[in-house]
């Protein structure tokens, strides 16, 4: 059992290792965009946290907090798959002109958050 | 000369108009119909009484070709007196329908029936929801209350004390001596809700014929045998309905009284306080209410509002009064209530008062959007019913009604705000690694 138990642990490193080894080689724009996904997602979970706290009251704000962050996120996913190389569903779309509807997206989702914050 | 008379009777005409009205509300011209005029003296105390408080009495035999309770569509009556018991059909124009309709138009009625009342004073009381005993000879026998007498032995001269304990109808004044009654019972039609019994038999009494033995047990017994019965219509029209003509008449007004198994002996019968008190109410001289200057408006504000917002504060008041004969009183009771009312009341307030007759509160707009109404409806034992309504619209909050910059949403605030810095942050270091 105990030899099992440390195998399997030693499985999960190796697994670990494996993986962190992979994404090593993910180009640094993709590990930027994942940066800032990993940004937006701890700031929800934050607000989520916050709301528990202190009750449902603007929940409208609240709503508009939580929304922008996963709205940033999402869009940023959507970057990510257009700009990466070896995604061959997007390799006729030049990255500037995905970066262009990342940009407008962005600029729409900001304005109804702002328009929902109170 | 046709101009003088003219003249003369265009001066009359203010006197002549002194005629029930919402702001004089006592009838004035009362139309009485007997049998016979000896009625006319024999109950005299009875009639004096309300001349004496300022009615004008127009005396008519039942039979009277003459007799009209309209003319032109107007009528020239506020309330009608039927002393004829016997009577099978009315002269002139009037006919069980004709008294129905007088009343249903807000006038009274005062019945006085006896034992064989004839089937036209039966159907008028059915109509009022009172059922006489269909034995035209029966009588209300009670050999236990009777009236202790020299002359009579059948005990059908009862002594009653039961009466409906309410002030506003038999008056403030406790009745001290027992009422005498000699006639027919009545019952009171149990899905009529509006008639009330003032004054009833006691638990030993029973309607039969007394000249004949007892066969079958009597259909009427003890205290579900009404005397006296008093109807407020919904129209507020009053009716007063007795079994007894004689409990009027001068004779019963004045005789002294002794119940058996009683030491005590007055010596007067209640009947006349019971009668004077009774034909107050009945006439309109008590418990007539009306509710004059409703107001509401904002806490703060003096002008009425057309719309409310919800979660206002807002004051409603009212005045009600009561007309004690001659003028309107202020009305003092501690149990008005307001309804704040869209299709169930939202709001449910009693009102507090001034004993000057205003009724105030104050309440919050409930949550809730839309038509709403503030309601009274006050209806109490002997007085008449008051129902005020009035709609109002409350609407939820203007878009720039809203709380703003709220410190509980910074935390909000902020990650929107730094989602958007992010948003740059991130534009610039994605284009710089191209």
């Amino acid at each position: 059992m105990a030899r099992s138990s440390t195998s399997t642990s030693k499985d999960a490193q190796d697994l670990f290792r494996a993986l962190w080894s992979a994404y090593s080689a993910t180009p640094t724009n993709l590990k930027i965009i994942d940066l800032y996904v990993l940004f937006a997602i701890f700031t929800a979970l934050l607000q989520v946290v916050y709301m528990a706290l202190v009750g449902t009251f603007p929940f409208n704000s609240f709503l508009s907090g939580v929304l922008s962050c996963v709205g940033t996120a999402v869009l940023a996913v959507c970057l990510r798959i257009q700009v990466n190389k070896e995604n061959k569903e997007f390799k006729d779309l030049a990255p500037e002109r995905a970066f262009a509807d990342f940009v407008l997206c962005n600029l729409v989702l900001h304005l109804v958050i702002m328009n929902f914050l109170g | 000369m046709a101009k003088l008379i003219f003249v003369v009777l265009l001066t009359l005409i203010p006197i002549l108009c002194t005629s029930f009205s919402p702001e004089k509300p006592s009838d004035r011209r009362i139309l009485v119909l007997l049998d016979d005029f000896a009625v006319k003296s024999s109950h005299s105390l009875f009639f004096k009484s309300l001349q004496s408080r300022g009615f004008d009495l127009e005396f008519k035999l039942a039979d009277d070709p003459k007799i009209a309770l309209q003319r032109y569509g107007q009528y020239l009556y506020d309330a009608l007196v039927l002393f004829c018991p016997t009577i099978e059909r009315f002269g002139g124009s009037i006919d069980a329908a004709a008294v129905l309709d007088f009343v249903d138009s807000g006038h009274d009625l005062i019945v006085g029936a006896d034992n064989n009342a004839s089937d036209l004073i039966r159907e008028i009381a059915t109509e009022c929801g009172v059922d006489f005993d269909e034995d035209s000879a029966a009588m209300v026998v009670d050999h236990s209350g009777y009236a202790v007498s020299s002359t009579e032995g059948d005990h059908t001269l009862i002594a009653s004390d039961d009466f409906i304990k309410s002030d506003v109808i038999l008056g403030s004044k406790k009745i001290e001596a027992p009422v005498l009654f000699q006639g027919i019972g009545h019952s009171l039609n149990p899905s009529n809700s509006l008639v009330l019994k003032v004054l009833s038999a006691s638990p030993t009494a029973f309607s039969a014929n007394p000249k004949s033995k007892l066969t079958s047990p009597p259909s009427l017994i003890g205290s579900s045998i009404s005397l006296v019965s008093v109807i407020q219509a919904r129209n507020n029209a009053r009716i007063l309905i007795s079994g007894s003509l004689s409990m009027f008449s001068n004779r019963f007004f004045r005789s002294d009284v002794q119940k058996a198994g009683s030491p005590t002996k007055h010596d007067k019968s209640g009947n006349e306080q019971f009668f004077t008190e009774l034909s107050k109410w009945v006439l309109h001289e008590r418990g007539h209410l009306k509710a004059v200057n409703v107001q509401h408006h904002k806490v703060g504000e003096t002008n009425e509002p057309s719309i409310y917002r919800i979660n206002d504060d807002l004051e409603y008041s009212v005045e009600i009064y009561e007309w004690s004969g001659t003028t309107w009183e202020p009305y003092v009771a501690d149990d008005v209530q307001i309804q704040f009312y869209m299709m169930s009341p939202y709001v449910l307030k009693t009102l507090s008062n001034d004993s000057k007759g205003r009724y105030f509160t104050s309440f919050k707009v409930p949550d809730v959007y839309g038509v709403f109404q503030f309601k009274i409806e006050y209806e109490r034992l002997g007085y008449t019913s008051l129902s005020l309504s009035k709609q109002i619209p409350v609407r939820p909050f203007r878009h720039n009604e809203y709380e703003r910059f709220i410190p509980a949403a910074y935390p909000y605030y902020g990650a929107a705000f730094s989602m958007m810095a992010g948003f740059f942050v991130f534009s610039a270091v994605h284009l710089y690694n191209k």
